[in-house]
């Protein structure tokens, strides 16, 4: 017991990004077999995974805005309605003003940051409730869609469609595979490589103790064999398809927020905000700035995703994005952030979305009807979270916790070992006068 | 402890190149041309793709499709989209099923315009797509369509409008209002058009008079196709309009809004309008023989889903399936082949042999005469 | 009075928490119908011996017998207490905001008739019940919408309600104003010629020679004495000397102050409570600074220390209403937190856990949250120097974890302690006001402190520090500034200090003669 977990801890616990992703990744080999079994191999599928990446890449990118807003200690109801008011305003933009396509994400993306400021605003400088601000949220900008829409579906010019139903291309020789996805599998491992070796050399500067190599090696070759797997199948699908543009744009955003998130002084407060808001305002943290910042980004990132399944479905309806926030903060939450804000992480709640995409595929594959997929999904974000607590509450090993503390900030205290404070006369509360 | 290890990343490494050896590439030129003529295995999986659970119809067309499929020798997958999140439920079967390698996917579309990415993957991996009900808008990819002829179900309801209310009062004019479906469905317009072009001519002639003056489509909409709105637009509109005036007619799209529409009249204590319908639900046709709700469409959801595993059929034997309407449904891309069925108007005169075939509604009728 | 029967008796309480003896052997004697006054330094272990009394720690959480009416009592719970006619009312007060004064009054008791909640009935007791504590307002006034001390005599109202024999007042009169306070020790007498018996904690020692027959004094959780007022001859004087009568040995490092010139000044400090606009929690402040000094405030709960200096630190406390401050000769003008670390201010909470640390934090993280800049280009964090900032205090604090990656929570609450002073090390203050920085920590820890403290002030930094152990002001401090009710009542240079006449000091609002 106790070597495994010391191994355990070594190839997830360090303190290195690369020993995260490495633990991610297992999680989510568990159940992609799973289902690879149960399906009969069609989960691993090339065209099913291209579908996959393509069908949930827009919740995944929710899930980067909404891990911040639950770190802050907030929530944000009214994603799927943005998404959807976003989407039905930049395609009839494209329809009734010709504006060309390029010009029109980048509206989308003004449209939404202006929703961001709205939001923000109240939240933050008013000091409204994130889930009061943003569940009128919800209202508003679904009936803005309504208005706007007219309550119809509009269709979006062919351009568009690149960033929700476009693929890399195909170029360079025949060889029987998708060069350029090939390209980005071998460049993704090289940057495992690269981090890994940065890692390893960040600790040694640090003075640190260094992982053995041989560890440093597993952590960088299952993943490398992973990721190379997945690029075979990418690559090997039908001709025409092969990564989704959309999956690219999650990969950038997921590696830029993470970068922001773990390594940028405005990361760190968004944590600290979440923690304890107090403690970080007597630290000089700008608690408004950080709060309105948030709210901001998210809206954001709704107005991305809104755009992207507006051109994956070649039409903006009346239907965007309902429900969306949901399966966004139960990705977040099974990827273990704290419903009280300030744990969690980027990486974290990409295989919580996953974990959910690829229960939802899998079962979909096998045939079970989406009024039995919605309760599964229901109780498995249930029992991830209960067993969680349950096992946190008894001290135990926690099954979540230990396949995404590497993810995590510092788990809060377990049971038995914290220790109790020797305060004999609990002081009153610090500013009571 | 290290060796194991070591064995585990080996044997990862072979099974890796293993795996990847297969690419799907290969075996993908055939998907082309598989669509129209060459037929394919007896046997074969057929997909089902239907909207979320929302009226009866759809729940019997699934039981059907699921048994008639299997009668006739498939392997059937009939999926429908949740209740929530609609659209991309949807999609996500469609996507699923053309994964698992199915010939033929028949969809009931949830959003008919939402559909295109999907329908060219399915076409491309060379499945035929027949558009079942509601025609799939803005693509190449959709082969057939098979329903009823919406238009002529209009026609038929603005007749039916019109002879109920001449025989509860023999002159006019006539006060009605309109209502219409659900704005994203396709057939919404349809049949609104349908019946507009019955109506049109008498409105025209001032001996039907909308009351509200309500006579576009926008403005006669009902979102969702849902009860409530049908009924709180019908709500205002008694308060309105009609809080001296006597409404004799209204058309309505669909049985459930029929429904909605004749509560809120009794809410209000108003006299029973001539109300149309459509679809043949069970609460509807009790209120026609209680003289309630004026009529209804019979689009017997059996013969439709006969019709579509008959095409099924047609292609898996590599014939061309039938088709009666080759000009009249163009997608926004391409004119679709159709396959119509007649409606049948449906009033308290013959609503007794109407359902005599139909094991669920034919004992409701014994009231009737 | 010592004539009267014994109404309560709690006989040789002994009350543990791991690691630590709250109470040991504790006498308390109340005699039915008078007015019991417990004094005691803060940490003496009054509130815990309230708390063993009216069940909050319940029977068999402690060792001892309380004999209450002449046979023994065991409560089980506050409810318990409460149905035997003890009542306590805290420092805090248990009302609801929201509701009026009778449905606080009634709260849990609410009189019924059939299922439902007799309105009439009630309106009639509480106008009865408001009546016997002097308060005249409408019963339906919401909670909120009465001052403080109306507040407190709806406590009281309440306290009746539920038929009272003993009513314990834990610092009745901390939070009230002159008038109000002594409406209320008015009641107490009043409550004495009605024969019901009161239990008074408070800090206002004038208050407790005024109102109470006898005292009985804590210290370190042992009881001291307990004194007859009247036959006694007790003052304030004598009061003080039985709370502070311990000698001082040497629990500090020999320390030489290299004292310098005087570069922080704050004149005429005045700051207003943030909810109610008429309560000044520092008036007209003025204080000094100097260069490699250790300035002491000395002061009881409640007399405004804190809020004096977080107000001082950017606001972060109260609505400021006037005054200045004054680094190097300069005026400088702090408006956010954010300001006054940018000029070398530092503050290190009395609360390490809700306002020193984020919990979820590991030790490297906290220490470099006050000042992320120093380890960050353009935003970015550098691990490295973080991690090297981190370790080198970790070494040089002597915290007690294998590494800096180890979760604050998992630390103990000095080394807690020591985190939140490398924090504010780090980000290299000029001046560090430390609010009780031994508050809850073990006595070896605390000598490790005092001297991180003077080797701060060795440095040339300015030190404040706050706190309520009087011994470690004057062991620690090269002078000692009272504070009275947000007012500065008195500047004591080191060899003048001594506990009695700070303690006077700290309790009256006379100015100090001595300078």
């Amino acid at each position: 017991m106790s070597r495994i977990k010391e191994l355990q801890k070594s190839l997830f616990a360090g303190t290195t990004s690369n020993a995260r992703q490495f633990g991610m990744i297992f999680t989510l080999v568990a159940i992609v077999l799973l289902f690879q079994i149960l399906t009969d191999g069609l989960t691993l599928n090339s065209s099913n995974l291209i579908s996959l990446v393509s069908q949930y890449s827009y919740i995944l990118i929710l899930a980067i805005g909404m891990l911040m807003v639950i770190v802050a200690g907030h929530i944000d109801l009214s994603v799927g309605s943005i998404a959807a008011f976003v989407g039905i305003v930049v395609a009839r933009a494209m329809q009734d003003w010709s504006l060309p396509w390029p010009v029109a994400i980048l509206f989308g993306l003004a449209v939404g940051a202006a929703i961001g400021v709205w939001q923000g605003f109240w939240v933050a400088y008013i000091g409204v409730p994130a889930f009061i601000v943003t569940l009128a949220g919800m209202m508003l900008f679904r009936g803005g869609n309504q208005f706007i829409g007219s309550a119809d579906t509009i269709p979006v010019p062919e351009g568009f469609k690149v960033i929700g139903a476009g693929f890399l291309p195909e170029v360079g020789p025949n060889t029987g595979y998708n060069n350029l996805t090939l390209l980005l599998g071998l460049l993704v491992a090289v940057a495992i490589v690269v981090r890994e070796w940065k890692a390893r050399r960040t600790r040694r500067e640090m003075d640190a103790d260094v992982a053995p190599m041989w560890i440093s090696l597993i952590r960088v070759a299952v993943p490398i064999a992973v990721v190379l797997y997945a690029a075979f199948r990418f690559a090997g699908g039908r001709v025409g398809t092969s990564f989704p543009i959309s999956g690219i744009i999650l990969g950038v955003l997921v590696v830029i927020y993470s970068f922001i998130t773990r390594n940028t002084a405005g990361g760190r407060h968004i944590y600290a905000v979440g923690g304890n808001a107090r403690a970080a305002e007597l630290s000089g943290v700008k608690l408004k700035r950080v709060n309105f910042l948030v709210m901001m980004n998210m809206s954001i990132l709704a107005a991305l995703a809104g755009m992207i399944f507006v051109a994956r479905s070649a039409a903006s309806g009346p239907q965007d994005g309902i429900g969306w926030e949901l399966d966004a903060i139960a990705a977040v939450f099974i990827g273990g952030a704290a419903v009280s804000g300030g744990l969690g992480t980027i990486s974290g709640s990409i295989v919580g979305g996953l974990v959910m995409a690829v229960l939802n595929n899998g079962l979909q594959l096998m045939g079970v009807g989406s009024d039995r997929v919605q309760i599964i999904k229901g109780l498995v974000l249930l029992l991830a979270v209960a067993l969680d607590v349950y096992n946190k509450n008894r001290g135990r090993f926690s099954v979540i916790g230990s396949v995404t503390r590497p993810f995590r900030r510092e788990a809060p205290p377990t049971g038995p070992g914290s220790n109790v404070e020797t305060d004999q006369e609990p002081a009153k509360t610090p500013v009571a006068g | 402890m290290r060796k194991y290890l070591a064995r585990g990343v080996a044997a990862g490494a072979i099974a890796l190149l293993a795996l990847t050896a297969c690419s799907e590439r290969s075996g993908d030129g055939g998907g082309e041309e598989a669509g129209s003529a060459k037929g394919f295995a007896a046997n074969s999986l057929i997909g089902v793709a239907l909207p979320a659970k929302t009226s009866e119809n759809w729940v019997l067309a699934g039981d059907l499709f699921t048994n008639g499929l299997k009668e006739a020798g498939f392997q059937s997958d009939v999926q429908y989209a949740g209740a929530t999140s609609t659209v991309a439920d949807q999609q996500a079967q469609i996507s699923a099923m053309v994964t698992k390698g199915a010939k033929v996917i028949v969809i009931g579309a949830t959003d008919a315009a939402q559909l295109t990415t999907q329908v060219e993957q399915a076409k491309q991996a060379g499945a035929t797509v027949i558009a079942y009900d509601r025609l799939i808008k803005n693509t190449k990819d959709v082969d057939y369509y098979v329903a009823y002829d919406n238009f002529k179900v209009g026609q038929l309801q603005g007749q039916a409008l019109l002879e109920g209310m001449k025989a509860k009062k023999p002159n006019g004019p006539y006060t009605i209002e309109l209502f219409s479906g659900s704005p994203d469905d396709n057939n919404s317009g349809v049949f609104f058009d349908g019946a507009m072009d019955v109506l049109k001519k008498e409105i025209d002639a001032g001996n039907v008079v909308v009351g509200s003056g309500q006579k576009e489509i926008k403005q006669t909409a009902t979102d969702g196709w849902k009860a409530e709105n049908a009924q709180r637009r019908m709500d205002s509109l008694l308060t309105s309009t009609y809080s001296s005036k006597t409404l004799d007619g209204v058309l309505s799209p669909n049985d459930t809004l029929a429904r909605a529409i004749l509560t809120s009249v009794k809410g209000a204590g108003k006299p029973l309008p001539v109300v149309t319908g459509q679809d043949s639900e069970v609460e509807s046709v009790k209120s026609i023989v209680a003289g309630e709700q004026y009529s209804t469409i019979n689009k017997d959801t059996r013969n439709l889903v006969k019709e579509t595993i008959e095409m099924v059929k047609a292609l898996q034997a590599g014939n061309d399936p039938k088709t009666n309407d080759t000009e009249s449904y163009n997608n926004g891309v391409k004119v679709v082949p159709a396959n119509l069925l007649e409606p049948l108007i449906v009033t308290k005169k013959n609503v007794v042999e109407a359902y005599a075939n139909d094991p669920k509604l034919a004992p409701l009728t014994t009231g009737a005469k | 009075m010592s004539d009267a029967p014994v109404l309560l008796e709690m006989r040789a309480i002994t009350k543990e928490f791991p690691g630590v003896k709250a109470l040991s052997d504790v006498n308390l004697v109340v005699r039915r119908g008078e007015i019991h006054a417990i004094a005691g330094e803060n940490g003496a272990g009054k509130s815990t011996l309230m708390k063993v009394l009216s069940g909050v720690y319940p029977y068999g959480s402690y060792s001892g017998e309380i004999r209450y009416h002449g046979s023994e009592s065991r409560f089980s719970d506050i409810r318990a207490s409460e149905q035997a006619g003890i009542v306590i009312i805290h420092q805090e007060l248990a009302l609801v905001p929201g509701m009026s004064i009778t449905e606080n009054i009634f709260l849990g008791n609410e009189p019924r008739r059939g299922g439902a909640i007799d309105w009439k009935s009630a309106n009639r007791q509480a106008l009865e019940l408001m009546a016997r504590v002097g308060l005249r307002e409408d019963p339906d006034t919401l909670i909120k919408d009465i001052g403080v001390g109306k507040q407190q005599l709806v406590e009281i109202a309440k306290a009746f309600a539920k038929d009272v024999k003993l009513l314990i007042l834990d610092e009745p009169t901390a939070a009230l104003n002159e008038s109000d306070s002594q409406h209320l020790l008015d009641l107490l007498r009043g409550f004495k010629q009605r024969g019901i018996t009161s239990i008074i904690i408070s800090h206002k020692l004038n208050e407790i020679a005024e109102v109470a027959d006898s005292i009985t004094i804590l210290r370190d959780g042992k009881t001291i004495e307990t004194l007859d007022i009247k036959a006694d001859g007790v003052d304030e004087d004598r009061i003080v000397r039985g709370m502070v009568g311990r000698e001082l040995h040497s629990r500090f490092p020999d320390h030489t102050p290299k004292i310098g010139e005087v570069f922080f000044e704050v004149r005429d400090w005045t700051v207003r409570h943030p909810i109610s606009a008429d309560r000044m929690v520092a008036k007209n402040s003025s204080f000094t600074v100097r260069r490699g000094e250790i300035v002491g405030f000395a002061g009881l709960m409640g007399a405004g220390r804190t809020e004096l200096a977080m107000s001082v630190f950017g606001r972060s406390y109260g609505v400021y209403q006037g005054g200045q401050i004054f680094k190097d000769g300069q005026e400088i003008v702090l408006k956010s937190v954010a300001d006054a670390i940018k000029h070398g201010l530092a503050y290190v909470s009395e609360d390490r856990k809700s306002l020193g640390l984020n919990l979820l934090d590991d030790i490297k993280t906290s220490v470099v949250s006050a000042k992320l800049s120093k380890i960050a280009d353009h935003g970015v964090v550098d691990q490295v120097r973080e991690y090297k900032a981190a370790e080198g205090y970790r070494k040089s604090l002597r915290v007690k974890a294998p590494t800096v990656d180890e979760g604050v929570t998992k630390l103990s609450g000095g080394n807690q302690q020591k985190v939140v002073l490398a924090k504010w090390m780090f980000t290299d203050p000029d001046l560090l006001i430390l609010d009780e920085p031994t508050r809850g920590i073990d006595v070896g820890a605390k000598y490790e402190i005092y001297g991180i403290i003077q080797q701060l002030a060795d440095q040339g930094k300015g030190v404040i520090v706050i706190s309520s152990e009087l011994p470690e002001l004057i062991g620690l401090c090269d002078r000692i500034y009272t504070v009275f009710e947000g007012t500065i009542t008195g500047n004591i240079e080191r060899r003048d200090a001594d506990p009695e006449l700070l303690m006077k000091q700290m309790t009256s609002a006379k100015k100090a003669q001595i300078r």
